[in-house]
């Protein structure tokens, strides 16, 4: 496809915001140009690796802090072939464990949220404290041996950052703050916790996790696979970030791609993002790569009377896409005002296929009431349903991708430096696989 | 069939794309001599640069079509400049769009004051010479119901009415006043090249309602334009040509 121009893309002055998230450019590294084995995204012996050396290892996303609120609520989240529910205990601290009960190994809930002040096991009715010790054991005095020494349900490390809620399946795992390391930095000027949690569903899609992830990391796919957003976006000149383990790339809203013209009127997209903002699209006078600046100067002079506060962010989070990867499988569309985050959850056996979650927040403009807790909601592979345009259009090259990836006439992934992302995303993996 | 087009002299304003770009391209094939603008002036020198060489001369400066003095000393300067002036054909559009109250100020604007400003620069010319042909382009989503109501549908339509009776009115003095009314009109660099990327399913269905499947070329429109404005069409006056392809489902009675 031709590029018509290269767009001038205007950025903030990081100086005016010294606190606020990082904007510099990480060092180049050679990541080579090596093909990238496809063995990684089929085979049974390298998701046992993963199993082994990556999820068994890391933090993980369990949930929001607000959709836990009271003692006893709780949210069960699977990932890969472990279960985990993670409690909001009587002294409103969170605690995670394993979903399983000591003493014969069944499930004590199922995915989702649930309130239980006790736990009670289906089976026999062993009962569990929110804080995982044991509250009754049936029966007792018919055990001689007594009850089991560890006291209760197998705990694991549970911490929350900036209204999140992550675990680990690792008792050994280092700080949630050092695992997420510079990326604090970058997302507290976005205040997560004044954003509302809107939608909450997951898809079982038919591919590898690392697929998905891909799909949410670079943007050479935009003109193909999303055409609508050539009108909306720069997808061709973005500043990649690649850090110790996550990345990032900043995708500029509120222009068109180099690779299409204005045709005199402000495209549907566009048009959108000037009613957001609070703008009439027929008022604007400007040119159509002019709106990117135009909607951060009205949102940054129209932020008080709109109830919100933007003054840790730099003008141009307040309409371009900080997109970032947390390793290993939370991508985010990071905006001012509304916050997309994916999970991308492997399959307990199956490399070929995977759990898809969206997360959708909106940042709530100051003494509004804040919407109920989105219901969660379940979309079995082959789903129709659609899950928004953006998402529907990358979810249908990922299960022909899986299925290509299968064929003996395939052998890896050839990247351009357009999806730089995604080589660093398999140099961390293979960094995690050889600890 | 002779249009006998050639040595007449033709204003094509906001002509430097699409289907106005095609009429000034035919024009000139048909060794007219032509007036063009737009509002950038890049856009101007770059289309002078490809228009030159044909078989007419074209001429033509950055001019904004909506700036009253801007739009009447142009009109003037190109009269003067190629003699007089025998084809008008004023196509210029806010577009579409339902945002505000503002869409109705700039369609009436844009659309409606800038044709009606133009032709009351031209027609004391054109009487002068005893002979003219104006012919607007207009638009099918003022005959039928279409992308919702708005500005652009309504404003375009008092067009097919100001044509209509400023063609009584000017016909004594051998002008002629027509319009074509071109439905959806695909070319790169159109609106309908965006909607197909930003509304797909729309310009599928657009499409298909069109009973080839397809929509419109520009140059399936400015054949119409040129046949109107000619000595061709000496006997049609008032009239308005539906170029659609059959997309209108209404009957022209």
């Amino acid at each position: 496809m031709e590029v018509i121009r290269k767009n001038k893309i205007v950025r903030s002055n990081p100086e005016k915001n010294p606190n606020g998230t990082p904007l510099g450019k990480t060092p180049e590294i050679d990541l080579g140009t090596q093909i990238i084995p496809k063995e990684r995204y089929i085979s049974d012996e390298f998701m046992e690796k993963e199993w082994e050396k990556i999820w068994t290892k890391v933090w993980l996303l369990g949930c929001r802090e607000d959709q836990i609120p009271d003692p006893g609520d709780f949210i069960c989240t699977n990932i890969g072939s472990e279960s985990v529910i993670i409690v909001r205990q009587h002294d409103s601290r969170l605690k995670a464990f394993h979903n399983v009960c000591m003493h014969r190994g069944n499930r004590l809930a199922d995915e989702g949220t649930g309130h239980a002040d006790p736990f009670v096991c289906g089976y026999h009715g062993w009962k569990y404290d929110p804080d995982g010790s044991f509250v009754d054991i049936p029966d007792i005095e018919t055990f001689p041996q007594g009850k089991p020494p560890c006291n209760g349900l197998s705990e694991l490390p549970c911490d929350t950052w900036a209204s999140f809620v992550w675990f680990s399946l690792n008792v050994q795992v280092e700080p949630l703050e050092e695992y997420l390391g510079e990326l604090i930095g970058h997302f507290e000027p976005y205040h997560f916790e004044r954003m509302a949690m809107t939608r909450w569903v997951t898809a079982e899609w038919n591919c590898n996790w690392k697929a998905s992830v891909d799909a949410f990391a670079e943007s050479y796919h935009t003109a193909q696979t999303h055409p609508q957003l050539l009108w909306y976006l720069e997808d061709l000149d973005l500043q990649i970030d690649l850090y110790e383990k996550h990345s990032r790339y900043l995708v500029p809203f509120g222009l068109l791609s180099p690779r299409v013209d204005s045709v005199g009127e402000i495209p549907p997209p566009l048009k959108a993002m000037l009613r957001g903002a609070g703008m009439d699209p027929a008022s604007y006078e400007g040119s159509m790569n002019d709106i990117r600046v135009a909607v951060q100067q009205y949102k940054r002079a129209t932020q008080k009377e709109q109830g919100k506060d933007f003054s840790e962010l730099h003008d141009e989070q307040l309409t371009d896409d900080f997109n970032y990867l947390v390793f290993p499988n939370v991508t985010t569309n990071t905006h001012s005002d509304d916050l997309m985050l994916f999970r991308h959850r492997p399959h307990p056996d199956d490399p070929n296929k995977m759990f898809f979650d969206v997360w959708m927040f909106e940042l709530i403009p100051e003494g509004e009431e804040w919407p109920p807790l989105p219901k969660h909601d379940f979309r079995p592979a082959g789903s129709t349903r659609s899950l928004g345009m953006v998402i529907d259009q990358d979810a249908s090259n990922l299960a022909t991708v899986q299925e290509g990836m299968n064929s003996a006439g395939f052998p890896g992934l050839w990247l351009s430096d357009q999806e730089l992302r995604l080589r660093h995303f398999h140099k961390t993996i293979s960094d995690y696989l050889e600890k | 069939m002779e249009l006998g087009l050639k040595g007449k002299r033709v204003i094509v304003p906001a002509s430097t794309k699409g289907i106005l770009r095609r009429v000034v391209d035919q024009f000139i094939d048909e060794g007219c001599d032509v007036a063009i603008c737009s509002r950038s002036e890049d856009t101007v020198a770059r289309a002078l640069r490809e228009l030159s060489g044909g078989k007419g001369t074209v001429i033509g400066r950055a001019c904004d079509v909506n700036d009253k003095d801007d739009y009447e000393a142009w009109l003037e300067e190109m009269i003067e400049q190629l003699g007089g002036v025998d084809i008008f054909i004023p196509g210029v559009s806010a577009g579409g769009g339902a945002d505000s109250e503002r869409n109705w100020w700039k369609s009436f604007e844009v659309d409606v004051l800038s044709t009606v400003r133009g032709c009351e620069v031209v027609i004391p010319h054109m009487r002068e010479s005893g002979e003219g042909a104006i012919t607007f382009i207009t638009t099918t989503a003022s005959v039928e119901t279409f992308g919702g109501p708005q500005a652009y549908n309504a404003m375009k339509g008092s067009l097919l009415v100001y044509a209509k009776q400023l063609s009584q009115e000017v016909g004594r003095d051998g002008i002629r006043v027509n319009c074509v009314s071109p439905g959806p009109i695909y070319f790169e660099g159109g609106v309908w090249q965006m909607l197909k990327d930003t509304m797909a399913k729309w310009f599928a269905k657009v499409q298909k309602d069109h009973p080839p499947g397809r929509l419109g070329t520009p140059e399936e429109v400015s054949n119409c334009v040129l046949f109107l404005s000619s000595s061709a069409a000496s006997w049609v006056s008032g009239t308005n040509l539906i170029v659609d392809g059959g997309f209108t489902k209404r009957v022209q009675f």
